[in-house]
């Protein structure tokens, strides 16, 4: 396992990734006055990052391209609702994120609200790390191994790991989202990132241990 | 008579505990935390902090790579020339692009 002895850069200085996307203005216009070609254009455009979205927090192919499939139904049937008031992506987003959100509470949420749902249960929560002995992480963390981490996260702090670090969604972005407070979402990816650091010593001392 | 050592080390421990509760505000807030006094002199928060903000930086390498299936798209055109009529539209805003 290896990734190179790049240094670690602050944490808060983070790369946005939802650039304005060259011709998406002008396809989402025409796509709201039934242009089936700007639609696909959209499509095409966005599917990437919703796929991904659905996948990482399903982690089932099949699943994930049917809740992809809804919500690019749903953005057939709400684009006309698109005011512009936030980036398109994030407003597809946060559609994506609602779908999967209802799925996982048809599978087994159902009693839970949105916030609620963010809240993991108190056993999968990081534990503080007050005088645990060290060991860095640094250059040893590869994709499949983070991949494989972040499958392991609680669903709520998946999703809001995977808006802010991996996608570079703002806190204010993710709240708006999610539905839910922007401490809310701070907290969360605090707790996200602290359980990943757990989950990967974890398999750091398996791996010293073989 | 008090035990010097074991009054040294709760009060890492507290100073520990203190620093990780403000951590994540400290973290969004840009703040220098190399200039923070705790982290200076405490490896293992020192350690901590590596860690996340390594954690955070690898997060990049998980952009997406894979698109779905082309018959996610064959599926969406099916469905919206079938149910067309029941897909239909949320009424329309005027439209204001950023």
């Amino acid at each position: 396992m290896s990734t190179g002895d790049t240094e670690p850069i602050p944490i808060n200085q983070h790369m946005r990734r939802n650039p304005p996307i060259e011709g998406e203005a002008e396809a989402i216009t025409k796509a709201q006055n039934g242009d089936s070609e700007a639609f696909e254009l959209l499509y095409s455009l966005h599917k990437r990052r919703v796929y991904s979205l659905c996948l990482r927090m399903l982690g089932n192919i099949a699943e994930a391209e049917d809740l992809t499939q809804e919500a690019f139904l749903q953005l057939y049937r709400k684009i006309g609702t698109f005011r512009g008031d936030s980036a398109f992506s994030t407003w597809l987003h946060r559609l994506a994120v609602n779908v999967v959100l209802m799925h996982l509470r048809k599978k087994g949420l159902t009693q839970i609200s949105l916030e609620e749902s963010l809240e993991p249960v108190q056993d999968d929560g990081p534990r503080k790390d007050v005088g645990a002995r060290d060991l860095t992480l640094a250059g040893s963390i590869d994709r499949v191994t983070l991949e494989r981490a972040v499958e392991n996260l609680p669903p709520g702090y998946r999703l809001v790991f995977v808006l802010h670090d991996v996608e570079g969604y703002e806190h204010n972005e993710i709240a708006d989202m999610l539905a839910c407070s922007i401490g809310n979402s701070k907290s969360q990816l605090h707790k996200a990132r602290m359980k990943l650091r757990e989950l990967l010593r974890t398999g750091e001392r398996k791996e010293q241990a073989v | 008579m008090t035990d010097k050592r074991s009054f040294t080390k709760d009060t890492t421990k507290m100073d520990c505990a203190h620093f990780q509760e403000r951590l994540p505000e400290l973290f969004e807030s840009g703040a220098d935390l190399g200039a923070d006094e705790h982290l200076r002199s405490c490896s293992n928060c020192a350690a901590l902090v590596r860690d996340l903000e390594y954690i955070a930086q690898q997060a990049k390498l998980l952009l997406p790579l894979h698109d779905p299936s082309p018959t996610v798209w064959t599926n969406i055109q099916s469905a919206i020339q079938r149910d067309g009529v029941n897909l239909e539209r949320e009424n329309k805003s005027p439209v204001k692009h950023p």
